[in-house]
Order: C-alpha cells, then sequence, then structure tokens
C-alpha cells in the first residue's frame, strides 16, 4: 500500500514536469539564459559583426561612459517626462469618463467600442496618423491657426519644447480604452448602499465622487498607476514612428536609444549596460508597487 | 409644473448620453480622418480647404498598397497571419498545459517553478532582446518568421489567467476520471481544457492583437522585405527614401481593419479578459 503510495506519487511528479516543461524549456532558453547573457555583455567592449576574439571585459566602464553620454541622459529624461505626464493624464481622464459613464446611459455598449478601438489598433498604424495630422502643413496646425491659438505653424517633429507633445497625446489617446474598462469594472463594484447613504446625509455629486468612488476604486487605480508605468518607461512604437528620418534628440526614449544602439550600431555592450539600467528602474517600480499596496491602497 | 423623479432621471440620462456619444465620436476623428485620406490625393490631403469626403474616391490608392511591388500588403497579411496563427495556437496549448500543472496537479517543486514564472513577468522583452538576437542569429531563425513566433509560446501571463480558471474546476470530476482509469492526459484532454473554453477565447482574441500589431521584433528580426509584417509595411511606407504620404494612410487602415473585424466579433471576451486579468497579450 505505502509503495504504491510513493509509485503513484512519483507519476504525479512526472506528469506534472511533463505538463510544464514545454513552459520551462522556453523560459530558460529566452528569458533566464538572456537575462543573465545580458548581465555579462553589460560589462563587455564588443560589436556583434566581431566576432568573439574582439569582445573585451570591460567591467563597469559602459555605466560610466552612460553616466557621461549626453543622448543617454537625454532619453532618460524623455522617458521620464513621457511617464510623469502619459501615466496621470491617461488615468485622470479614463476615471473621469468612467466615472460619467457609470450608471445609466443609453448605448453604453457601443461607446465603449467607440473608446475601444484606438486601443486595440497598431501603433505603427495610429503613429502613422498622429505624424500626418501633425505635420506642419496639417490639420493640427491649421485649426489652431483658425482658432487664432498660435500665428505661425509649429514644427511639431523637430520643435525641441513641443516635439513631445503629439506622442503624449497619442499615448494618451490609445491608452483610455483598455483603462475606462478596468475602472468601469471597479465602480460597478461599488455598493449602490453608498451612494444612497450619502444622499441621505447631504452629500453632492462631487463630494460622492471624492469620499465614496475614489476610496473604493483605488486599487484598480494602484494597479494601473504601477502597470502604465512600467509601460511607458518601455515606451517604444510611438515615439519611434516619429523620430523616425529627423535627427531631433528632444523625444528619444531609452527604449529607442537601446534599439538603436543595439540594432542600428550593433554596440552590444553599451545597448545590454542601458538595458541593465531600464531593468533597475522596473524593478524599482515593483517595489514601490508590493511597498505602497500596503501603506495607500483602501481594501 | 414640477418634473417628477422618473423624467429627471431620464433628462439626466439623456443629456449623458449626447455628452458621451459627443466625446466618442471626437475621440473617432483621428481614425476617420485616416479613413478619409486614404482615399485622397496627398495634396488634397493638407489642403487648406479641408473636406472629410474626397473629391474623387481614389479606390485605387488600396489597389497599390495591397500589390505593391517592392512591398506590399498583401505579403504583409500572410507573414502576420501566419505569425499570429501559429504564435497563439500553440501558446494556448502550452499556457493551458501549465496552468493545468499548476493548478491540479501535485508535484514536487511546483511553487519554486511557478515563483520563477511570475517573476520572469518584472523582466522587461527589451533586456533579453539582444541575447535573443545573438542565439536566433546564430541557429538560423534571423530573416525567419519563427523568430517571431517562438518567443510567443512563452507565456506566464496567461499561464496565470488560466490556472485561476482551473483552480475553480471542481476536483471531483478529476477524481471520478480517475477512478474510471483515466490518467492526466486525457483528463486534460477530455474533461478539463474544453471546460476553459471562454477563457482560451479571451487569450485568443488579446493575444491576436498583440501579435498582429508587433512591432520591435518584426523590426529586429525581420530585414527581407518579403518577409515585412503589417506593421512593418506601414513603416516603410514611411521611410524617407519612400515616404508615400498616400498609401501610409491605406496602409494604415488596411492594419487596423481585422483588430476591429476580430474586436466586433468577440467583444465579450475582449472585456472579459481585461476585466478580469488585467494583462495585455
Amino acid at each position: 500500500m505505502k509503495k504504491q503510495r510513493s509509485s503513484l506519487k512519483k507519476g504525479e511528479n512526472i506528469v506534472g514536469w511533463a505538463f510544464v516543461a514545454p513552459t520551462m524549456l522556453i523560459f530558460f532558453v529566452l528569458t533566464a539564459f538572456p537575462f543573465f547573457f545580458s548581465i555579462f555583455l553589460s560589462m563587455a567592449d564588443w560589436k556583434f559583426f566581431n566576432g568573439w576574439d574582439k569582445l573585451k571585459f570591460v567591467g563597469l566602464e559602459n555605466f560610466v561612459e552612460l553616466f557621461e553620454d549626453e543622448d543617454f541622459w537625454n532619453a532618460m529624461k524623455n522617458t521620464i517626462i513621457y511617464t510623469v505626464t502619459i501615466v496621470p493624464l491617461s488615468i485622470g481622464i479614463s476615471i473621469v469618463f468612467a466615472y460619467g459613464m457609470n450608471g445609466r446611459i443609453f448605448g453604453k455598449k457601443v461607446l465603449r467600442m467607440l473608446f475601444f478601438i484606438p486601443y486595440i489598433s497598431s501603433m505603427v498604424a495610429v503613429g502613422a496618423v498622429f505624424r500626418m495630422l501633425f505635420r506642419e502643413e496639417a490639420v493640427v496646425n491649421n485649426l489652431l491657426l483658425d482658432l487664432n491659438l498660435i500665428s505661425e505653424p509649429i514644427k511639431w517633429a523637430i520643435n525641441a519644447k513641443l516635439s513631445k507633445v503629439p506622442i503624449i497625446l497619442l499615448s494618451v489617446w490609445c491608452s483610455i480604452g483598455y483603462q475606462l474598462i478596468l475602472f468601469t469594472a471597479a465602480m460597478q463594484n461599488v455598493p449602490n448602499g453608498l451612494y444612497e447613504a450619502a444622499r441621505i446625509d447631504g452629500a453632492n455629486g462631487l463630494q460622492q465622487f471624492i469620499k465614496i468612488t475614489l476610496p473604493m476604486i483605488s486599487p484598480t487605480i494602484f494597479y494601473l498607476v504601477i502597470t502604465r508605468t512600467m509601460s511607458v518607461l518601455k515606451i517604444f512604437g510611438s515615439v519611434n514612428v516619429f523620430t523616425m528620418n529627423t535627427s531631433t534628440k528632444s523625444n528619444t526614449s531609452v527604449v529607442v536609444d537601446i534599439y538603436n544602439t543595439a540594432f542600428v550600431k550593433y554596440d552590444f555592450g553599451p545597448a545590454s549596460a542601458m538595458s541593465m539600467i531600464l531593468f533597475v528602474l522596473v524593478m524599482v517600480v515593483t517595489a514601490i508597487n508590493f511597498w505602497g499596496q500596503k501603506k495607500w491602497v483602501h481594501y | 409644473m414640477k418634473i417628477g423623479y422618473r423624467q429627471k432621471e431620464t433628462l439626466i440620462m439623456s443629456v449623458k448620453t449626447v455628452l458621451f456619444f459627443g466625446i466618442g465620436v471626437l475621440f473617432l476623428l483621428p481614425l476617420l480622418w485616416m479613413v478619409s485620406s486614404s482615399l485622397k490625393y496627398p495634396s488634397e490631403m493638407f489642403a487648406k480647404e479641408f473636406s472629410w469626403i474626397p473629391k474623387s474616391p481614389r479606390w485605387e490608392n488600396y489597389a497599390t498598397v495591397w500589390n505593391g511591388e517592392v512591398v506590399s500588403m498583401a505579403r504583409g497579411y500572410a507573414n502576420s497571419a501566419f505569425i499570429t496563427v501559429m504564435s497563439i495556437v500553440v501558446r494556448l496549448i502550452v499556457a493551458s498545459l501549465g496552468a493545468y500543472a499548476f493548478a491540479k496537479i501535485d508535484f514536487k517543486g511546483k511553487n519554486i517553478a511557478f515563483m520563477l514564472l511570475l517573476s520572469t513577468m518584472m523582466i522587461p522583452g527589451e533586456v533579453t532582446i539582444i541575447p535573443r538576437f545573438m542565439l536566433f542569429h546564430k541557429i538560423g531563425l534571423y530573416n525567419n518568421l519563427w523568430a517571431i513566433i517562438v518567443p510567443h509560446w512563452f507565456a506566464p501571463g496567461a499561464i496565470f489567467f488560466l490556472r485561476q480558471f482551473y483552480k475553480t474546476l471542481p476536483t471531483e470530476l478529476m477524481e471520478a476520471a480517475k477512478i474510471d482509469g483515466a490518467n492526466h492526459v486525457r483528463i486534460f484532454l477530455q474533461i478539463m481544457m474544453p471546460l476553459t473554453k471562454s477563457a482560451l477565447a479571451s487569450q485568443c482574441v488579446l493575444s491576436f492583437v498583440a501579435c498582429w500589431n508587433e512591432y520591435m521584433s518584426p523590426l529586429i528580426f525581420l530585414v527581407k522585405k518579403e518577409l515585412y509584417t503589417v506593421a512593418q509595411v506601414i513603416q516603410w511606407t514611411m521611410m524617407e527614401d519612400v515616404s508615400r504620404t498616400d498609401m501610409m494612410m491605406t496602409a494604415a487602415t488596411l492594419a487596423i481593419v481585422p483588430v476591429v473585424i476580430v474586436f466586433f466579433m468577440g467583444q465579450r471576451y475582449f472585456i472579459e479578459g481585461i476585466a478580469t486579468s488585467g494583462v495585455k497579450g
């Protein structure tokens, strides 16, 4: 009897590992191994097409050089600017829309669909659209001129101050549909009785929103702030579409810099060092996630 | 005359409806502009006298992009479709196997393996792309569609999502089948997996959108023009030496049409997939 049970257990072990084997195999080959290899490469001076014998181990030199590299700092600064604008704007707008569309409204499903289409659309496709809309002679400038908000067309693509604006608008516009779904779901879970009690106590709409809705959906807000921050730190597609064919540095991002260093110049050492810095940044956000969840979120 | 509570409710509802439909239409203006521009001459696209309806719609723009000589959207569709189908089918099978094992099989080292997988969700793909590039280059997957497909088979997010579903399925089902002499493979294939159909549908539509729209890996791995995916075809029309503004909006429209169709067919699954997991792709 005992023997049978242990052989049964052994069987379970084999079957279990067999079931997860494909996943674990790809995990080791395409994630775990490359990750550690990246750490190694970040401390090497090496161009891909030079062959292994040309590889030189340089310790932390790549990182030291990055700290003096103006282009990288610029990309980092831009990425931070993207993060602190896109995340609050897109989340703020989504909350307001979700609140407005909460409760009884005609054609809720159709509405949700209208907002969702930009989210599922190819970033390159909508990026191309925004790039065209923001051309010097195009619609956005014409509109602003007609409204007398500007006196001459803005060169959005190369204007050092404003070249980030189209990218920010594009990223906010694309993500609202997704966040709307999560906020709508969160708001539907707020017990109606809370609002009724507040109304009896004479709370107006704004007070109800601030005192009831916001705290009740705070787990969703927190979740989205964290995940959206992580994804905007890795912003690539929308930026790449705008930086193509231009030499401006005022709107590049860290991942665009990694891409160019690695796959245009094939300078794998410095590019790996950049990706390690990106990894640390993402880890910091994750740490804030674990630590902050206890502190700020009402459950 | 006093208006009753009912009328007031209806009034608020109507105002809200009109307001949000207004915003919703404004929201779609960039895409409407795209469709309208796809049927225009470039000069008409940026004309001062703007009109939503092209004077004489240039349907031939679509023929040009679809049958392009150097880079064609027809090929782009074929490549992207191949990548998407191969990615999704294997991904769902691999993820289901993993999810079932993590939820229903008691094996040694299960928790460590699961934690390992979850922790990789924090590693940005950008961090592993360089060694991955070297590996694929070495084994002949450079300029090969499989370089895009194979990484999609690793999906810790999907495993996590499906595992939640398997956990809710009653273990009694399994026990009964076991007594009848069924092994895990049969229980999984004939009893359990069919019960996760709606979860699989959610993962399917979300993966479809992610694969179809993927941009960075094709850019890195697929350099031959005949291997270009849909996203790369658009990118190509924007390149300096090509720069076909008229084709750009046509290509963009063609890229978006399939995801919109899939979305209309599987709206429910999109919403469920996002609302329950909040994980894209």
